[in-house]
């Protein structure tokens, strides 16, 4: 059995504490949202599949195996849902207009910044949901490569190759849409 | 300016992440001050990292929490069969179970007997020493078998379709 802390709170909600799921909610919501957005790239969406994820994985406690992480069972859990809502979508092919880009208007250097993220999430958006997630996942440095496959459902080697790829795409990507903007100049 | 090869992209991005041995760390280094398409691809590499490095943690609406702990005894699993559907079967497996035993009940099937012969069979003679076995079938038997059968899964449609789903929603709405 792994030492994870949350196994304890996890007997007393089965017990009976339903209140303490609060808490677990509050502490993993952001990095289940995180995923979820990665995945569907819309805030309505990501809010909507989170809340689910969360309240099937509370239905499913009882089977939650005691000797994996409960983080990753969850954010397994919000990864399917997201994968299942993107799929009933009829949204397949995401618009430009509906791309997330959060523009700050705070000066040049922001500014540079900001257009770094504005062509970043252009690119993005043309890998698919498990790379995206993967890589978004290899970025914040808070998940292990064994972790990410086991949230996405792939064998760590494979994790590690399609991360190395998805990278390798990106940074094709970034120069096509760097140079089609200065093209437009 | 010439792209470099597939293996020589993995082995910057390892160099990047700061997972290369040392003698292969130094190798790297010099081809980056020797090669103009190494450096190029370093620095387009680099760059991604760099955005890439700036992802940020998605905050949620603020109502979140609370949102998902009200919808917490409304969620329902999934079931195979809906209760409409789940009724639908279980009238129809009735049903047939009726027409069935009044027809049996009426001496339909009292004569409907019949027997294979596996002497029929055309097996050369000299595999076979002594006379095979004929196996009679009583219609009647058959039927009753068949009624057993649909009885049992009537009884399973009732008990996992219906009866359990209003047994629990009337426990948690008693909670």
């Amino acid at each position: 059995m792994t030492n994870d802390p949350e196994h304890s709170r996890i007997e007393r909600i089965l017990a009976g504490e339903q209140h303490l799921y609060a808490e677990m909610v509050d502490k993993y919501k952001s990095y289940a949202y995180t995923i979820a957005q990665k995945i569907l790239q819309n805030r309505p969406d990501a809010e909507e599949a989170t809340q689910d994820a969360f309240i099937k994985a509370y239905h499913h406690l009882k089977g939650f195996n005691q000797q994996s992480k409960f983080s990753t069972w969850l954010y397994r859990i919000v990864f399917n849902t997201a994968i299942s809502y993107k799929r009933r979508s009829k949204q397949q092919f995401q618009s430009l207009e509906n791309t997330f880009v959060e523009y700050r208007g705070e000066g040049e250097g922001m500014l540079e910044k900001t257009d770094r993220k504005k062509f970043l999430n252009l690119a993005m958006a043309k890998l698919n949901e498990a790379d995206r997630t993967a890589l978004s996942l290899f970025y914040l440095q808070e998940f292990s490569l064994e972790e990410i496959a086991e949230i996405t459902g792939m064998p760590a080697n494979t994790a590690k190759v399609r991360i190395h790829r998805a990278r390798l795409r990106l940074a094709d990507e970034l120069k096509n849409i760097l140079n089609k903007e200065a093209l437009t100049l | 300016m010439r792209k470099v090869s597939e293996s020589v992209d993995e082995m910057l991005l390892d160099y990047l992440d700061g997972n290369l041995p040392k003698a292969d760390k130094e190798r790297v280094e010099k081809n980056l001050q020797e090669i103009p398409a190494w450096r190029a691809r370093c620095e387009e590499l680099r760059s991604v990292n760099s955005v890439l490095a700036e992802t940020i943690i998605e905050q949620p609406s603020k109502n979140f929490t609370a949102s998902v702990m009200s919808k917490l005894n409304l969620y329902q699993a999934p079931r195979g069969l809906s209760l409409w559907n789940s009724v639908l079967l279980l009238a129809g497996v009735l049903v047939a179970v009726g027409i069935t035993t009044v027809l049996l009940a009426g001496g339909l099937y009292d004569n409907s007997n019949t027997s294979i012969d596996l002497n029929q069979i055309e097996i050369p003679k000299q595999l076979i020493k002594t006379p095979l076995p004929a196996f009679e079938f009583s219609g009647k038997i058959m039927v009753n078998v068949i009624i057993i059968l649909n009885l049992a899964i009537a009884w399973i449609v009732l008990d996992r379709a219906i009866l359990k789903p209003f047994f629990q929603r009337r426990m948690q709405a008693g909670h």
